[in-house]
Formats: structure tokens, sequence, C-alpha cells
């Protein structure tokens, strides 16, 4: 320790503590993760479930999120029920928004942010 | 008409139908008993399935279109919406989505909703009848990537305001689109703020587009014609 005297100017005390952590074993103890990795924590009110857009996305490919939902209503032009249709599934498959053409350019980074939905 | 909001009077978000039909408490009912019939299968309890990675909230898929030029008052809005479903997962909700048209693709004066299990997409409902929304208008074009994005934010918690969510809109008008959130506690004015901050964040909007707030009772006042619309929000 420095036996100098020195002199300081008056500074705020800052008021949020950033820090940097490379290694899991450093994380806060009151952070937790659920299966696949995503962090949540205690809010005050209790634990939410929170997951970020790049998350969400990338459930999207697991098979278990493809299979048609059950009891899905028949409406024309706006949903595609898994019918007997496949003609039809695959005329609006452009349409949908499970364009297999693209999989994945919607779901990696920041690019398709940019796209214009024509 | 002397400028756009005379013309878009009618058109607010989607909901202007439900001013026009909610006064009458015996046609209400009769729509909802029907409704109720129609989705008596969807209305068990979901649940997240064995691995799936489970929703704060459950949600409910709607939809509703309006023939154009149609009065809203020979109509009840409750007759004209329709429940797609529910879910309670990340991989539930993809599997509604992805067998769900873009709203970008959709034709006519037509809307998405997507609630909070128990919250139907009507300001008359209790968690509701307090609250507002922010609408944000699009040229087309931007609608079904500023959807995606907006419940995609909805769904994975990031606005950060306890309770106060409600839902979301997409609604399909004939030159814009407009997308909103809807939330309880339209005087909440840090919980209104911090939605639209968290809007500015994850849409990516166009530079100098305009978000508005807007009460739900402000928008049936000037939906019914009772006071003149002199295109502030």
């Amino acid at each position: 320790m420095s036996t100098d005297c020195q002199k300081t100017t008056a500074k705020a005390i800052p008021s949020t503590r950033r820090v940097t952590i490379n290694d899991a074993a450093h994380m806060p103890h009151d952070y937790s993760t659920t299966p696949g990795g995503t962090l949540f924590s205690t809010t005050p009110g209790g634990t939410r479930i929170i997951y970020d857009r790049k998350f969400l996305l990338g459930c999207r490919s697991s098979p278990v999120a493809k299979t048609p939902p059950k009891g899905l209503p028949k409406i024309p032009g706006v949903t595609s029920p898994p019918s007997k249709d496949t003609d039809q599934k695959a005329h609006n498959g452009e349409l949908l928004n499970n364009n297999i053409t693209a999989p994945d350019s919607s779901s990696t980074g920041d690019d398709s942010q940019f796209e214009m939905d024509i | 008409m002397n400028n756009k909001f005379d013309a878009l009077k009618d058109d607010d978000s989607g909901d202007h139908d439900q001013d026009q039909g909610s006064p009458k408490d015996s046609e209400k009912e009769k729509a909802e008993d029907e409704d109720k019939e129609q989705n008596t299968s969807k209305k068990k309890m979901v649940v997240p399935g064995a691995g799936e990675h489970p929703l704060q909230y459950n949600y409910t898929f709607w939809y509703s279109r309006r023939t154009p030029g149609r009065p809203a008052s020979t109509q009840s809005y409750e007759q004209n919406i329709k429940q797609i479903g529910s879910f309670a997962s990340v991989e539930q909700f993809w599997r509604f989505y992805s067998h769900m048209i873009r709203p970008g693709d959709l034709t006519g004066h037509s809307d998405f909703h997507l609630f909070k299990e128990g919250i139907k997409p009507m300001w008359e409902d209790d968690a509701n009848k307090m609250g507002g929304k922010w609408i944000i208008r699009l040229r087309k074009g931007l609608a079904s990537r500023c959807w995606e994005n907006l419940i995609l934010a909805m769904l994975g918690e990031q606005f950060m305001v306890g309770e106060e969510i409600c839902g979301a809109v997409v609604s399909v008008r004939f030159q814009e689109d407009i997308i909103s959130i809807w939330n309880k506690t339209a005087s909440d004015q840090a919980t209104t703020a911090r939605i639209r901050d968290t809007l500015r964040r994850v849409l990516n909007l166009p530079p100098n587009t305009i978000m508005e707030y807007k009460t739900h009772t402000d928008s049936i006042k000037y939906s019914m014609g009772r006071l003149p619309w002199t295109g502030e929000s």
C-alpha cells in the first residue's frame, strides 16, 4: 500500500457496478438456469421466466415445436390445419410462418431485421 | 375529411367494433354462449409438455375480421372474434404460430390478438377496463416482422412491468397496419413509459415512427362519435 499522500477529486458514488463474468462459477447465487440455459433471476415479487428473442427463435426448430397443434381451427387464409390438403400447404408454404425454405435466416442474428417484408 | 384521423376514426387498432357492439348485454351473452360452445374443447387447462420450456403465463391467440363497408354497429364484436388456441410453453407457441398466416399476408380488415389466458381482447374485460394501449402505425410491409418481435418480447417477459401486460394486437387495414400492446392501468405512467422504452428496444422500428398511447375509454368516446376527433392522441 502506497504511503504517498495523494490528492483525490470528488466523485459521485456510482449507482451501478459492472462486473464482467467469464466463468460460470462467478455467477451470483441468486441466478438460476432452466434446462436449455435461459437465465432467470429473482425479481421483486418473485422469480420470473424470461427468454430473449434469440432463445425463443432457437426453440422453433425443435421437432416438438413443429407438429400442428391439436384443435387448430380451420380458417381459410388464416390458419393451416394439419389437413389432408398437402397441396394447399405447399401452396401456402411461403405465406406461413413455418417457411422451410429459409429456416435459419430468421433465427440467426439481426440480418432478418433489415429485410423488408414485401 | 380534414385529416387522416377522420378516416381512421373507426379503425383504431381493431377495437372499434367492440365499442359499437358492447352495450347490448343480451346480445353479448348470446354471442358468448355461441363462443363457449365453439370453444369448449379449448377450455381445458393448458400445460407445458414434458421437456418443453414453460412461459411465465399461458396465452391465447384470437382472430377477428370485419367485412369492410359493413357498419360496425350491426355486428357484435364478440361475434366476430374467434379463439385460435392457447399455449403454455415456447414450443406450443411455435406450433400455433407456424401454422398461422403472417399478418402481412392477411386480407381484408383483420386482426390477430395474443392475450394472456383469461383476458378477452376487449376493453370490457376486467383486466382492460382501466387500461390502455400503445399503438404503432406501420406502413405496409412491416407488420409481419414487427408483430413477431412484439410477441416474442411479450412471451419472453421483456417488458418488466409485473402483471401489467394484457396482450398484443396486430391490425391489418387498408393502407397501413397497426400493432398495439395493451396494459391494465392506463394511469400508471411508470409502466407505460417502460413499455414504450421496451418497444423501441425490441421492435427495430423505422426512424421517426410515432408511438401513441391511448386509454381504452378514450378510444370508445372518439369511436362512437361523441366527441369530435381533433387529431390529438
